[in-house]
């Protein structure tokens, strides 16, 4: 999912970086607000996303797709948590390994560090709160739609280049969405829901408190 | 100060880095993520010339670690271990940038 630089014209990255910059903002005064308890759990979740990252998954067809790891983030801590771990994670890895642009930077945090997330989340949240299922239940399928919707929205972005101005991802919507929305229905979507409740499953366990408090919060406003 | 479930975290993070090699060697025949190609992949692929790709494709070489690799480890053993190599360095960069992060927030 991580959009290479070339792929989007000036224009439409951009418009991104134009997109992401109050949300950037916003994140960051979100992560003022980061009690200090919680500092080293949201540095090993951040650690964690870098690295689900590098477990390539065959897809039927020929290429790869990977799980993302922010709605377990969303989850556990909030979705702002996200956002601020995958905008560090995504800079590294253009900037160290060559994966995605850094043209595109904007762009691939909006998509993996702001839509998976937050979709992730108000899915698990909605599925929890509003239908009463399990909250591992609820994380799993909130995690399976969060990506599938962050790889078809990063299939819109490509697919909407050659409209906006050619030379750039030659893939027309009629090819790249389907193209991402498939690879991350198949093999990115089942993954993420496993691991998400897996780690969700555990923690209940092992610090029910982390969900009892935020519910708590929650209530309080 | 770390808590039980964040130890229990890192041990998982040491382990997925130890690991890391499975997520090469189970796509090893296999192309990049759908729209990951580099230019001349794509170019070839649709049959013809994509003159602002070009131009934007290097808009940065200065990877140290391109592909999570060191560059000429080729076969599946050095391959592993330039990825084991990669995943140690970007945890370590990844964490470093995190506590600037947290440092510039809380002053």
């Amino acid at each position: 999912m991580h959009i290479p630089d070339g792929y989007l014209g000036p224009y439409t990255f951009g418009f991104f970086y134009a997109v992401m910059i109050p949300i950037w903002y916003r994140a960051f005064k979100w992560l003022k607000k980061l009690r200090p308890q919680q500092v080293p759990l949201l540095g090993v979740l951040t650690a964690f996303a870098f690295l689900v990252m590098m477990y390539n998954m065959p897809v039927p067809g020929g290429t790869t797709a990977h799980i993302v790891g922010g709605t377990i983030i969303a989850v556990l801590i909030d979705p702002w948590a996200a956002t601020v771990a995958l905008t560090i994670v995504l800079l590294i890895q253009a900037l160290f390994f060559g994966d995605g642009g850094i043209t595109a930077y904007a762009a691939n945090v909006f998509n993996m560090g702001v839509v998976l997330p937050f979709v992730g989340y108000y899915t698990y949240r909605f599925l929890n709160r509003k239908l009463g299922l399990s909250e591992v239940l609820s994380s799993g399928i909130g995690a399976y739609v969060g990506i599938v919707t962050a790889a078809t929205v990063a299939g819109i972005e490509l697919g909407i280049q050659p409209y906006i101005q050619p030379g750039y991802c030659p893939y027309k919507l009629s090819v790249s969405v389907p193209a991402m929305a498939i690879a991350h229905l198949v093999t990115a979507g089942p993954a993420a829901a496993v691991v998400t409740a897996a780690v969700v499953w555990y923690v209940k366990k092992s610090r029910p408190d982390l969900f009892e408090m935020r519910t708590i919060m929650k209530s309080r406003g | 100060m770390m808590d039980r479930l964040t130890k229990t975290l890192l041990v998982v993070v040491a382990a997925l880095i130890i690991l890391s090699p499975i997520g090469i060697l189970l796509v090893w025949n296999y192309s990049d993520a759908w729209g990951e190609w580099d230019v001349s992949t794509v170019e070839h692929m649709v049959g013809q010339k994509l003159p602002g790709m070009e131009k934007l494709a290097n808009a940065w070489n200065h990877a140290v670690l391109p592909d999570y690799n060191v560059p000429g480890w080729e076969d599946k053993l050095h391959a592993s271990i330039g990825y084991i190599i990669s995943a140690v360095v970007g945890v370590a960069v990844v964490l470093a940038v995190y506590y600037i992060l947290v440092r510039l927030a809380a002053s």
